[in-house]
């Protein structure tokens, strides 16, 4: 019978053994698939940019670039600047709809292709007027940067920052009319992270806090402290829904431990008794 | 043996207290949701408050939503929540479509994906005409 | 009132001849220990798994679209939906331990010899029914957990030559898992497997009435060498009845398996949720670590060890059948495993290689 199941056994392992095509089709099925190791991404404006042969001043980009938020959330070259990053030969040709870099006054449109919202709070702003009138003000780039664009938050205001142009004064009356909604939703997202991390994906109130988070910081763009404060208890009351919704979670799930904690007393406590009853093997 | 006769008892009080447990999770779970009760209220707008071409945001469930009168299919009920990343999304109506404000999301006006980083369609809100009322729910 | 009913019974059907010949005077050997629960543990937590799924399933939404939002729903609105989801995610990873240490014990025990080779083909094939089991229910979630998991486990087969791509493709139902693979699965977990496995363990549990229970080769000598050329079911004439000596350690055992169960739930309710478990799938975004159920771990990480991969597969299906024929292979009527220093030394050489991989699995 073992004679049988060997002789059986080798008889289909040795021959299929020999079949080498098959190899290179589990290897590309297999191996280097995207979950099986790391992605590789073809970008020919990457490969050009990040080469030795590039300016020193254009390398830089490509680092700044893969350090920002838009890297994280896979926005690359192309979707700004245009052109075709698979192509070498065409990446940078208006054909293919390259933009090149924006002059200072136009870089508000090229942000705003995305930040639409952003972009018509600004242009309302005392900024955005300024700009457009050809005197001295900020564009996006002045205070987000070019290529390293960090995820916004308050402390972009400063004081380094806004007297370039003028004092800091009416810079810091915004700052502390923005505290108090923006702490709120940060300390928001930090009870989302900890129901996520206990199972439970509130997707209709992260989705309401960015929103949120979002339009207040739109409503910011047009630098319009008296604007801000009226709207404000807006916002927190949107916030206050959100957290309640989230307490009411954090606090069902706190009282699930306790029925289950229940349960498994009660189980504990039978397997004891039923042990404690149990005839030995003596009598 | 009144030991073991405490134990039973305590054995069969047990059981019984865990077995209840078990059903009465099980009772609650089959019997219908009290939110579902909430979701049958309705909301009835009037169709002459919102000309061709216009749109209305109203806020269903908890939900902004849009009511926009199409000028050549009619009446359509959409969630205005961006499938991106939840900001809510505008009528346009010289361009005849919905555009999220934060990244740019294009929606036509039966709520498909036209251009942007949304994900998926709006929601469709189902709405009927009952004589002069738009009954959305 | 018992009495009645009792009575009522008998007259009908011979209730108490059945409770004298099948509880009372069915005997089991005087040398018995607790690892002989273990097989009754595994039909209660396949029955938890049963009751808990088929009450899931009121709620359960099988397409892509809708899985992960009733899964969350069962989590977060429904009243006491997240008891029967939590018993059954924990109970499914229980179910398979309790499998594979009753068919530890029994190796090791020697009771899969002759006359109980069919005994251990049904619980062998019954214990695959089970890993399939919790591989098909582990994408119903539809979450990057499930889904690129099941990406991995359904490419594995693509290292067999020539049969592998279609066997992968008919897994799939097609190239990549999608609303296909879903209702496959689906179909899968709650209408094809359930009565398969309900079918072996009901060949498993006649045979083991019929046959007998063995006695351990530990403590006495039990006899098993009178040549078999006849059918003699092994009664213990010197042993303890049933009830109430062996019933009463299967009742504590399953309280103990129910207690571990709900500590588990309490203390340590993500245990089987990582991250991913709980964000929905996205098919054009791959998490950073993506692996296959810690049960499937081993057979992943020997795979992408061996160079030759077709090799790695083969491996794992030669040491699967022989797990599954080895009584036929193993003739040899010592049942003692302690008078067998080979067998016993390559046995826990196997299962060591098996936790090392897993681990190693997990890690890498």
């Amino acid at each position: 019978m073992r004679y049988l199941l060997l002789s059986l056994t080798i008889l289909f392992t040795l021959p299929s053994m020999s079949m080498a095509g098959y190899r290179e089709e589990f290897e590309k099925e297999f191996m280097t698939k995207p979950w099986a190791g790391a992605q590789v991404e073809e970008n020919a404006c990457i490969s050009c940019h990040a080469s030795d042969q590039m300016k020193p001043e254009f390398k830089e980009i490509v680092d700044a670039w893969q350090a920002s938020w838009h890297a994280q959330n896979k926005i690359s070259c192309e979707d700004c600047h245009g052109g075709d990053p698979k192509d070498a030969t065409l990446a940078m040709s208006r054909q293919r709809g390259f933009l090149g870099s924006p002059q200072y006054k136009d870089v508000p449109e090229f942000c705003g292709k995305c930040h639409v919202g952003i972009l018509a709070s600004y242009l309302e702003s005392g900024h955005g007027k300024a700009l457009k009138a050809g005197k001295k003000a900020p564009n996006c780039v002045t205070c987000h940067g070019s290529h390293n664009i960090q995820k916004a938050n308050i402390d972009i205001i400063s004081e380094q920052l806004c007297t370039k142009c003028h004092s800091y004064e009416r810079a810091k009356i915004m700052k502390v009319t923005l505290f108090l909604v923006e702490k709120k939703a940060a300390q928001l997202e930090q009870s989302i992270q900890e129901l996520r991390q206990e199972g439970i994906y509130p997707e209709d109130d992260e989705k309401s806090l960015f929103s949120t988070q979002a339009a207040f910081r739109t409503l910011f763009h047009t630098v319009d402290v008296n604007l801000v404060r009226s709207r404000t208890d807006e916002f927190t009351s949107k916030l206050d829904q959100i957290d309640k919704n989230v307490q009411a979670m954090l606090q069902d799930l706190r009282s699930r431990k306790n029925f289950s904690a229940f349960l498994m007393l009660a189980f504990s406590g039978m397997g004891i008794i039923i042990f404690l009853l149990s005839t030995t093997k003596k009598d | 043996m009144k030991r073991r006769r405490f134990l039973k008892i305590v054995l069969a009080f047990l059981a019984s207290i865990t077995l209840l447990s078990f059903v009465y999770s099980l009772l609650k779970f089959l019997v219908a949701l009290p939110a579902r009760t909430a979701e049958t209220k309705k909301l009835i707008i009037r169709k002459n408050e919102i000309p061709s071409g216009d749109a209305k945001d109203i806020i269903f469930r908890n939900t902004p939503a849009v009511i926009i009168n199409r000028p050549d299919k009619g009446f359509i009920a959409l969630s205005r929540v961006c499938t991106h990343l939840g900001c809510l999304v505008e009528y346009n109506p010289v361009k005849q479509r919905l555009i999220c404000p934060c990244h740019a999301g294009n929606f036509d006006l039966e709520g498909n994906v036209l251009a942007g980083p949304p994900p998926k369609p709006l929601t469709v809100i189902p709405l009927r005409i009952d004589g002069e009322n738009i009954v959305i729910g | 009132m018992w009495t009645k009913i009792k009575t009522w019974l008998d007259v009908r059907i011979g209730l108490d001849d059945i409770i004298q010949t099948k509880i009372i005077d069915y005997r089991i050997p005087k040398n018995i220990n607790i690892f002989y629960t273990l097989g009754f543990l595994a039909v209660i937590a396949y029955a938890v798994q049963a009751l808990t799924g088929i009450i899931l399933l009121i709620y359960y939404i099988p397409h892509p679209d809708h899985a992960f939002r009733s899964v969350q729903d069962i989590m977060t609105k429904v009243p006491y939906g997240w008891l029967f989801r939590q018993m059954h995610v924990v109970g499914s990873n229980l179910m398979i331990t309790v499998a594979v240490l009753h068919m530890i014990t029994v190796f090791l025990m020697g009771n899969y010899k002759r006359p109980r080779e069919l005994t251990w083909l049904g619980g062998g094939l019954s214990l695959l029914l089970t890993i399939t089991f919790g591989f098909s229910g582990y994408l119903l979630p539809w979450t990057q957990l499930s889904y690129w998991a099941t990406t991995v486990v359904t490419s594995m087969p693509t290292a067999f030559p020539l049969i592998g791509e279609p066997i992968a493709q008919v897994l799939r139902g097609g190239d990549h898992v999608t609303e296909i693979t879903l209702s496959r699965f689906f179909a899968l977990h709650v209408a094809i497997l359930p009565p398969l496995f309900l079918a072996f363990m009901g060949i498993h549990l006649f045979l083991i009435n019929r046959i007998g229970i063995s006695a351990t080769p530990f403590g006495i000598a039990d006899e098993e060498k009178r040549p078999l050329t006849e059918y003699k079911r092994k009664i213990h004439a010197d042993g303890y009845p049933y009830y109430p000596v062996f019933f009463q350690k299967q009742m504590y055992m399953m309280m103990a398996y129910l207690a571990v169960m709900f500590f588990i739930i309490t203390f340590l309710p993500n245990l089987f949720f990582p991250e991913e478990a709980n964000i929905p799938a996205d098919p054009f975004k791959t998490p950073a670590q993506i692996r296959p159920a810690w049960y499937l771990l081993a057979p992943y990480q020997l795979l992408k060890l061996i160079p030759n991969k077709f090799f790695g597969i083969t491996i794992q299906a030669v040491l699967v059948a022989l797990f599954l024929v080895w009584p036929f292979v193993d003739t040899y009527r010592e049942k003692n495993v302690l008078k067998r220093p080979v067998l016993r030394g390559v046995f826990i050489f196997l299962l060591v290689m098996w936790v090392v991989l897993l681990f190693w699995g997990r890690n890498s």
